[in-house]
């Protein structure tokens, strides 16, 4: 993690004003550990979106196996940040696009390196200046390394959501308030709820897509249908709270387009 | 009105970054509201012009006529700095000759600020230039820039012998300007504009330019390091503009960089 910023004199430029239109925020999954369930978040995330046939744009800094591409390879980019010409080409892709959601997978080892560079670039102030929300989706679990990671992110990049994410496969009443508090102006709070083994072990097979669950080709047709119906109803109830986040990001559009229209009706009337 | 000063900034040696580090020095002057005249001594094409042609002259800086409308003119214009980037090899003539002139007694006389940028090589040749050059300036201001904008590495150097000519001369002042990325330095160069108006994305004619935001991410960072470094050695105090520069320190953050103020 880079030591807090110098960037006292020159800063980016202040945030534009939300545009009004669908959020297309730029998800960044993470978490400084490894098996705590980001691919999975971003797996579910990607397919939120393709669901609905919407547009996303999935990238896979996993820097093992499997990854995000292993299961969506179509639908993922595998972006390479050790370098400046590939940071050049990711990052500012990430940025161009405004109108397409954009999901991260990130590697607990490329934690510490993605966020400086984000850090010193300034990714989410230049994001939040073109109308892209950043929000940063943290897998929390008990070890001290994350408590501490997630206190870092909170303080280096104040005023960005940074939402903790609760896998209750991993970190099932660890409270959030203690060590992860909430920090942002979106009130939802996400939760990966509990999978039984029969079901966990085939999402964790390659290739396994939730929008394939009404296939009859294998390892779909090989499935209980209790196995299909938890696994149907688990997606369902990450797709609702998927909602709840876009919900509250329209939400937070309309307000501040409203504080701006009313700063602007107030302005005029003073002029006048 | 504040005293006037003049800035050199040289060294005897090539391909060290002088023009760099000037470029620096303008983009800092330029944020702190500070008005600034350049000279360019890379006669005739210009190096440092290419970069802030608005306040920049190219000048022959051996030719009397030249030296004339550097120095005769150092109070009565209205820029507070002169600056003066000087080209590989004349450092120690440029210094002579200032002081043939009487300058040098001038800012022994209070009358104006005298600064030495001296931009140091990685080789032993440049701490033999900090001995040649420190005799002319024992009332000026004198900087001694270790420049790792190349990623110079100063290989030649050991910190003894290093620590040994530092040591001789009590008032200089060690800068340290960090690397930027090489593909970030390339992008600026090719611009030709200054390095705060690559941060805000303009052309040199304000129009906007399309750069990378992740290389401006960098140029900013960077240039927010060197800025760092300039107020860490309280550059502007030696201005005799202390009460201009503390209530800038006070305000915290300047949040808007016009590239203007650059250019102007």
């Amino acid at each position: 993690m880079s030591a807090p910023s110098i960037d006292r004199y020159i800063t980016a430029p202040r945030p534009e004003p939300l545009r009004r239109g669908g959020p297309a925020p730029i998800y960044v999954v993470c978490s400084p550990n490894r098996q705590v369930g980001k691919t999975m978040l971003a797996r579910l995330l990607t397919e939120h979106y393709m669901a609905d046939a919407r547009p996303v744009a999935a990238f896979d800094l996993a820097d093992e196996g499997p990854g995000l591409a292993d299961f969506l390879a179509h639908h993922v980019t595998i972006p390479n940040i050790r370098d400046i010409r590939g940071q050049v080409r990711f990052f500012d892709g990430l940025i161009e696009t405004g109108n397409v959601p954009k999901i991260i997978d990130l590697s607990h080892r490329e934690f510490a390196n993605f966020f400086t560079i984000v850090d010193k670039i300034g990714l989410f102030e230049e994001a939040r200046r073109r109308s892209i929300e950043p929000l940063i989706l943290f897998l929390i679990d008990p070890s001290p390394v994350a408590a501490k990671a997630y206190g870092l992110l909170r303080r280096r990049f104040a005023g960005i959501s940074l939402l903790p994410v609760r896998n209750l496969m991993v970190a099932k009443g660890l409270p959030y308030c203690a060590s992860f508090p909430h920090a942002s102006t979106l009130v939802v709070s996400l939760e990966i709820s509990m999978l039984g083994p029969a079901a966990r072990a085939l999402v964790e097979r390659e290739k396994f897509s939730f929008l394939d669950l009404g296939k009859q080709a294998s390892p779909y047709s090989d499935m209980s249908v209790r196995t299909r119906a938890e696994l149907d109803a688990w997606f369902r109830r990450a797709r609702f709270q998927f909602r709840e986040i876009e919900l509250s990001l329209i939400r937070e559009q309309i307000l501040t387009a409203l504080q701006v229209d009313l700063s602007a009706g107030l302005q005029s009337a003073l002029a006048g | 009105m504040a005293k006037p000063a003049v800035i050199l900034v040289g060294a005897d040696k090539g391909g060290v970054g002088k023009t760099t580090v000037s470029r620096t020095l303008l983009d800092y002057f330029a944020s702190r509201k500070i008005a600034t005249r350049a000279f360019d001594t890379e006669c005739p094409k210009g190096t440092l012009k290419r970069f802030h042609p608005a306040i920049t002259d190219v000048v022959d800086v051996t030719s009397v006529p030249d030296q004339m409308k550097i120095f005769d003119t150092v109070e009565s214009s209205d820029a507070q700095v002169t600056l003066i980037d000087i080209r590989a090899g004349l450092m120690t003539s440029t210094l002579e000759a200032l002081r043939d002139i009487g300058f040098i007694d001038m800012t022994k006389r209070d009358e104006l600020t005298f600064a030495v940028f001296h931009i140091l090589g990685p080789s032993i040749a440049s701490l033999d230039e900090i001995a040649e050059t420190s005799k002319f300036l024992l009332d000026a201001r004198y900087f001694l820039v270790k420049n790792f904008i190349n990623n110079t590495s100063f290989f030649d150097w050991d910190e003894r012998t290093y620590n040994s000519y530092f040591n001789k001369i009590p008032h200089a002042v060690e800068v340290v300007v960090s690397k930027l990325s090489e593909m970030a330095c390339e992008q600026v160069e090719l611009s030709a504009v200054p390095f705060a108006t690559f941060i805000a994305d303009k052309k040199a004619d304000g129009e906007p330019a399309g750069n990378s935001f992740v290389l401006r991410g960098y140029v900013r960072h960077w240039l927010n390091n060197v800025f760092a470094e300039y107020d860490r050695v309280r550059l502007t105090d030696i201005l005799d503009a202390k009460d201009a520069a503390s209530k800038l320190r006070g305000a915290g953050k300047i949040t808007e960089f016009s590239p203007q103020r650059a250019n102007s």
